[in-house]
């Protein structure tokens, strides 16, 4: 869904950063200063959580497809190879005058052929994969007219010549076709599993990235609330009990302008006010 | 010193940084590639770590020096691990040591890669991986023109001209100043030259992008074959033209630019730093012609763009050197060595102190000759001093034992000599490619490593003048 709308985060990008830089800087409050450093926080965990999340939706999509896509391509093509070796020996069973054992074991086979064949057909998932599937057509339409002949006429009883010049010879063209279509499913569920690596990887970097990012990021943090938060508070403390002990002015200088300058300056007139 | 400061400044940086990442974002987008995500995350870390600092930390006028070395330094060491996040992020050849030497190259302006196919990188991370070379440009001109002169008499020498009244103002007046300079010349030629390589017919992606590598003398290209992709002599000349440019003195060349062009020729280095590049040209066409370039044409061509590329210290290349004969291979060694001037993007040695260099040579023999003579030494009209011109020879020898003693390490990982040598010299020189299996046709991605670990910091030493980092990191001096 975030990929779907990346200029959301484009746009939110440009917007927190420009809301930051044009915010009054050091006339920020202090709730607001510790609460923008929570939000920075939290921002950088939350995308890259969100980022982390697309990413594992992407595997489980890519095994997904690696399973049901690739995977039952493949398994038409063996299919269709078994079927293919079944009809070969049923032709030889023809040929070797074990003429109905032969034909219900070519009819059988091409049956089984052609649902594995129907498979491969509406599974098409990988550009030109139907050009291979085709092919396994064309191929095994002339091996069955080979097939026909054989089962039809006397002709070529007995006759391995004319079985090992056409009949085998289409017989390996259409096995080759069944193979390459086998071949073609087998690269992409390489290069699938190899995207699952990638998208893998690219899973686990954000939230690597974005632990060290906070680590880092709440160092800086804490010094500068102990710079500009805590320091001034104790310098502000260590000063009133100055007073209290010797009589000394209250001087502390607080570059901010926040609700701790506002308090050094009431302090300093309290003082002023008590003195008198 | 004001840590919190520094981490102010630091965050304007990395607020540059988050822009060009955002822009290579946007080349992402458009063009629907995978390094978006790589590259908006990024973006969003940069930002927000660069803005945060405004909102706490009030804005100063009075910078120290100390203060304002820290922010280059820093600046620089930060930038370069923003830089390997999107190339960590996006994966493919980048591991984690990969990444590491890919944005400290592209920072440092080397142009080293470890890439095997820079082709197979989408759009937005090669714009990224050149926009490091344009923003380390910028760094490295603050760096040599603001923070090195106040740094003492040798940095005023070699930064000197109009730098030199700068470096007695505070940190803050110095960068404004020198930010209008870079603006003007550094943008300028950018611009100039992108124009030119489009009117020589490379399309705008492509003109951008080696425009940035050209002006910051980087070397990264958006082809595997680096400039012979293109294998146009126009676009050629372009690049030389830029090249030498980007190797003079930026203040040297804002002053020429301001009319007065007499002032850049009447000195000594920039008149040294194009007598050695022409003398180099011409060495090397006379040595490569009839082996292995047939004409004399072609030998000029192949001679004065590799003289000029690996002179500047850009490194990019029309031709595989590593099949040169050895005087010409030699030649570009030398170069490797030496480079431009200082106050340029370039790295190296730096003709300046070459000159310093030939200087006390010169002075050297007048006292063997004359013992009780007085010999002064001056640089165009200004004095140099005897420290000056020994801190010299000191960053000379330094430079030279660092290139070897990472060759000696390089060596022991089990790389040949050739590769190692010319591998250390082309990182501290920040240079790009060297000889051997890092060859012009070649990248780093052989190099074991630990070996690709201590060429980042040559990179680093020599893009910091060596003193600069080491003054960073003895944390005692800064007391």
């Amino acid at each position: 869904m975030i990929y779907e709308n990346p200029c959301v985060f484009v746009i939110f990008e440009i917007t927190s950063i420009l809301t930051i830089i044009t915010m009054k800087e050091n006339r920020m409050g202090i709730r607001a200063k510790i609460l923008s450093g929570f939000l920075i926080l939290a921002t950088m965990l939350l995308v890259a959580g969100a980022w982390s999340i697309y990413e594992l939706r992407n595997i489980g999509m890519s095994v997904q497809k690696l399973l049901q896509d690739n995977y039952k391509s493949i398994d038409a093509a063996k299919l269709m190879i078994e079927a293919l070796e079944r009809e070969d020996s049923g032709i030889l069973l023809v040929l070797s005058e074990k003429r109905n054992e032969g034909i219900s074991i070519i009819e059988a086979a091409d049956s089984s052929f052609t649902k594995a064949y129907e498979i491969a057909q509406n599974n098409i998932t990988i550009p030109g994969e139907k050009e291979y599937v085709g092919a396994i057509k064309t191929a095994y339409d002339d091996y069955k007219t080979l097939l026909r002949q054989s089962m039809a006429g006397t002709t070529h009883a007995g006759d391995l010549n004319w079985y090992f010049q056409e009949v085998h010879a289409s017989f390996m063209k259409t096995r080759l076709a069944v193979e390459s279509l086998m071949t073609l499913n087998d690269q992409e569920m390489y290069h699938t599993a190899s995207n699952v690596e990638s998208r893998a990887y690219r899973a686990t970097m954000p939230g690597v990235i974005a632990i060290v990012s906070a680590f880092i990021f709440a160092i800086i943090f804490s010094y500068l609330i102990n710079i500009f938060i805590v320091n001034p508070v104790v310098k502000l403390t260590e000063g009133i009990q100055n007073y209290l002990d010797s009589g000394k002015p209250v001087e502390i200088e607080i570059e901010t302008k926040d609700e701790l300058s506002m308090l050094v300056s009431s302090v300093g007139s309290l003082i002023a006010r008590s003195s008198k | 010193m004001r840590p919190y400061i520094v981490l102010r400044y630091i965050g304007t940086v990395l607020l540059l940084n988050a822009t060009f990442l955002l822009v290579s974002a946007a080349i992402s987008f458009f063009n629907s590639d995978s390094a978006f995500f790589p590259l908006i995350y990024t973006c969003l870390i940069a930002a927000l770590f660069g803005a945060f600092p405004f909102i706490f930390v009030p804005p100063t006028e009075e910078i120290s020096n100390k203060e304002g070395f820290t922010i280059i330094v820093t600046s620089w060491l930060l930038s370069c691990l923003i830089g390997m996040v999107p190339y960590v992020l996006w994966g493919g050849e980048f591991t984690l040591s990969n990444a590491w030497f890919e944005s400290v190259s592209g920072f440092t302006t080397t142009g080293s890669t470890i890439l095997t196919d820079i082709e197979a990188l989408p759009d937005g991370l090669l714009f990224w991986r050149s926009a490091t070379h344009w923003i380390g440009g910028v760094g490295i001109i603050i760096f040599a023109l603001s923070v090195l002169p106040s740094m003492g008499k040798v940095g005023m020498i070699l930064y000197r001209t109009e730098t030199s009244p700068l470096a007695s103002a505070n940190f803050r007046y110095r960068t404004q100043k020198m930010l209008q300079i870079i603006m003007f010349v550094y943008v300028g030629l950018t611009v100039l030259e992108t124009i030119a390589l489009m009117f020589c017919g490379m399309g705008l992606f492509d003109a951008i992008t080696h425009s940035f590598a050209t002006i910051a003398t980087g070397g990264f290209s958006t082809k595997n074959m680096s400039v012979a992709y293109y294998g146009s002599t126009a676009i050629e000349i372009v690049i030389m033209i830029f090249m030498v440019l980007s190797g003079v003195n930026f203040g040297l060349l804002f002053v020429a630019v301001s009319g007065k062009i007499g002032v850049m020729l009447k000195s000594t280095v920039i008149r040294f730093y194009l007598i050695t590049l022409m003398a180099g040209v011409i060495l090397a066409t006379v040595n490569i012609h009839g082996a292995p370039f047939d004409s004399w044409t072609e030998a000029i061509r192949y001679a004065s763009f590799q003289v000029i590329s690996i002179g500047t210290s850009t490194g990019f290349a029309t031709t595989d050197t590593t099949v040169w004969p050895p005087f010409a291979q030699l030649l570009i060694l030398f170069f490797t060595l030496q480079c431009a001037c200082s106050g340029s993007t370039s790295g190296g040695i730096k003709v300046d102190r070459t000159v310093l260099f030939l200087h006390a040579l010169r002075k050297r023999i007048t006292m063997v000759e004359h013992p009780h003579a007085i010999v002064k030494t001056k640089l165009d009209t200004m004095p140099v001093d005897d420290d000056v011109l020994e801190a010299s020879l000191l960053y000379i020898t330094l430079y030279v034992v660092i290139v070897f003693i990472s060759s000696l390490i390089i060596c022991f990982l089990g790389i040949d000599i050739m590769t190692a040598f010319s591998a250390s010299a082309a990182a501290m020189g920040n240079v790009g490619p060297g000889f051997g299996l890092v060859g012009s046709a070649g990248n780093f991605s052989h190099v074991p490593e630990l070996g690709k670990w201590i060429l980042t910091g040559d990179m680093l030493l020599g893009r910091l003048e060596i003193f600069g980092l080491l003054l960073f990191f003895l944390l005692r001096s800064w007391k």
